[in-house]
């Protein structure tokens, strides 16, 4: 039971969406109310020249080609011109067709048919531990966007069910803050059984290596990120990295909620899109090329800063700095990957002593279903998985 | 109020919140920094910055505020933010007795692993949500008198004290560390010796 990516009601509660609310405030494109930044023109949202119109068309029209109906020909493009899909990627996805194409480099479309029916399962049979815990936030995630800001609403109730879907799933994980900005992030692009697939993707790990550390006690993969991330601002920033040392700065104290919610909570959304395209093709990388940039693009600003000056900027950066366009590219100046595997090695060396770690291994039954699935993934027996016919019906 | 020298002190102090999920942490550093309030505060990842100062006499206490995550799952994260505070507060929901009790488990930790010079305030937040009180005042102050921490019921929704209760950490820094600078020099410490209290010790 494939679901239909242009829906976002695949709920399994019956539900009146009803009149959808006129938006008392104006929002962007992308759904956000418009806090009041009188004279900054959100240059995304400026009308579009017909040569642009005509650009736009024509890349839309690529990638469509390269997906095939439904996905059908991506796997096929991909293992023939890898480097063009992940060129094209690190342009961006183009807004229309985001979602389905996150859902096939996530590798969660594969798992979604593969598992017929367990979302559903999850949703309706299960409670969860964290019940509570969800709905206290649930008002409390993208509070300012319209699709979240109706009282038990749409968005509000599928954030929920994937939220709490998850808690169950995987019951050692349960639900932590932080976890609502992904998945909430996913829902503005995909239903929510697709969204709840691919939260899975990432956590367990269908393409990349699993990210369920990020939320597991005392969140070891975030502990890791942020040592390699420190490191990494020595190395490529000395100086830098110095005055970070000599004013006790903690990576933790800037980068935490960069790892835990993989930029999408408190960053301009055209450049979460952005990061998002490529964190889901290329893994965890662009965090730390993101983060690298947006140090060197303040650099000079940051080695003259105090504490209590130093905190705030790291936490806020000039809105110039994060125009996608510009940030991007520097991200990818950063060759990363060799560095990031030595620092793991060096990390997990420092860390013999086995101190936590009670939990990684569950006996539940929800695990084996997914450590199978997995590995179906990425093995090359599934050339062309069946999908079952969608996007026609948009009642 | 004493005739105030021409120079004014600066004091520094690293100052921390803690508490359980939405007891109103951030809207408490949100009422006292920017006199705002939100109906629906986004939940805290990680930490928050923020610093605000408070005049109290001739010296000005500058707060370095860390509004950190309330879920236990983030505890593990904590200790930095209260290592070597100056003061912290104890957040708990008037409304929520389970608050209270992370409250306690909240001062226990700190008595055990933070800084013994830390100042310590217990905040019973969403005073104003009278109806739905579920932790009495009595049971609080006694709770407090007995840990020696500073009481108060407040409301970021009604600002009702909220000022106060920085207000008084201040003045108890103050009186607990008077300013070591009668030249009149200007004092401000560094980094993280900012919470004077902590040099003793580090
Ligand atoms: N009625 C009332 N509501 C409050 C008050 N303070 C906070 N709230 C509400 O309680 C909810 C949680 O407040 P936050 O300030 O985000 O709580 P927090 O302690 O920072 O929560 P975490 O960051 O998740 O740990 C928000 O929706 C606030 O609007 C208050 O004094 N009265
Ligand atoms: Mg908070």
């Amino acid at each position: 039971m494939a679901a239909n990516n242009t829906d976002r009601g695949t709920s399994s509660f019956d539900f009146d969406p009803g009149p959808v609310p006129a938006p008392s405030r104006p929002v962007d494109r992308f759904g956000f109310v418009k806090q009041d930044q009188s004279g900054s023109p959100d240059e995304l949202a400026k009308c579009k020249s017909v040569a642009e119109q005509e650009r736009d068309g024509r890349r839309i029209r690529k990638w469509r080609k390269m997906i095939g109906v439904d996905g059908s020909d991506w796997k096929h493009y991909v293992r023939r011109k890898p480097q063009v899909v992940k060129r094209r990627i690190r342009m961006g996805i183009p807004d229309c067709l985001r979602g389905l194409v996150w859902q096939l480099i996530s590798g969660s479309r594969d798992l979604l048919l593969m598992n017929p029916g367990v979302y559903e399962q999850l949703v309706i049979y299960e409670t969860s531990a964290s019940e509570m815990d969800i709905i206290r936030d649930i008002s409390r995630t993208f509070p300012s966007h319209i699709f979240f800001q109706q009282r038990h609403g749409l968005g509000q109730r599928s954030l929920y069910n994937v939220l709490k879907a998850y808690s169950v799933y995987d019951r050692d994980v349960g639900y932590v803050q932080g976890m609502g900005f992904v998945a909430g992030l996913l829902l503005l692009y995909m239903s929510e059984e697709d969204a709840f697939w691919l939260v899975v993707a990432l956590l367990k790990g269908a393409v990349h290596a699993p990210m369920e550390g990020l939320y597991q006690v005392g969140l070891p993969l975030v502990q890791q990120y942020l040592f390699q991330f420190e490191h990494l601002v020595k190395e490529y920033m000395p100086q830098l990295g110095e005055h970070f040392s000599e004013e006790m700065i903690n990576p933790s104290m800037y980068g935490s909620q960069w790892f835990i919610t993989v930029f999408s909570y408190s960053f301009p959304f055209p450049l979460v899109l952005r990061i998002w395209d490529i964190f889901l093709y290329e893994g965890i990388k662009i965090v730390f090329q993101v983060g690298l940039a947006l140090m060197r693009c303040c650099h000079d600003d940051l080695v003259k800063l105090p504490f209590e000056k130093l905190v705030p900027a790291l936490r806020n950066f000039p809105k110039d700095t994060l125009n996608p366009n510009m940030l991007l590219p520097l991200a990818f100046s950063f060759k990363v990957s060799k560095h990031l595997d030595e620092l793991q090695h060096e990390y997990e060396k420092r860390n013999k002593d086995p101190i936590h770690h009670e939990g990684s291994t569950s006996k539940s039954v929800d695990h084996k279903l997914l450590d199978k699935s997995v590995m179906k993934t990425q093995s090359h027996d599934i050339e062309k998985p069946t999908f079952t016919q969608e996007k026609k019906d948009q009642g | 109020m004493a005739a105030a020298p021409a120079v004014n002190k600066i004091k520094n102090a690293k100052l921390v919140l803690l508490g359980d999920v939405g007891t109103g942490k951030s809207s408490l550093v949100l009422r006292f920094v920017k006199d705002q309030f939100v109906e629906f505060q986004e939940s805290t990842i990680g930490a928050a910055f923020f610093s605000q100062t408070v005049v109290i006499d001739d010296t000005t206490v500058k707060f370095d505020i860390w509004d950190t995550a309330g879920q236990e799952r983030y505890h593990s994260l904590a200790p930095m933010y209260y290592r070597g505070a100056a003061a912290a507060i104890v957040v708990y929901d008037i409304t929520l007795q389970a608050s209270f009790a992370r409250a306690k488990k909240w001062v226990q930790e700190l008595q055990a692993q933070g800084n013994a010079n830390t100042i310590m305030a217990l905040a019973g937040n969403k005073a104003d949500l009278l109806d739905a009180r579920q932790v009495e005042i009595e049971e609080a102050k006694k709770y407090a008198e007995e840990n020696a921490l500073f009481f108060m019921e407040t409301s970021a929704k009604t600002a009702a004290n909220v000022k106060d209760i920085f207000t008084e950490l201040a003045k108890r820094l103050i009186e607990a560390q008077p300013a070591p600078n009668p030249s009149g020099m200007i004092l401000v410490d560094r980094a993280e010796n900012r919470s004077s209290n902590s040099k003793c010790c580090s």
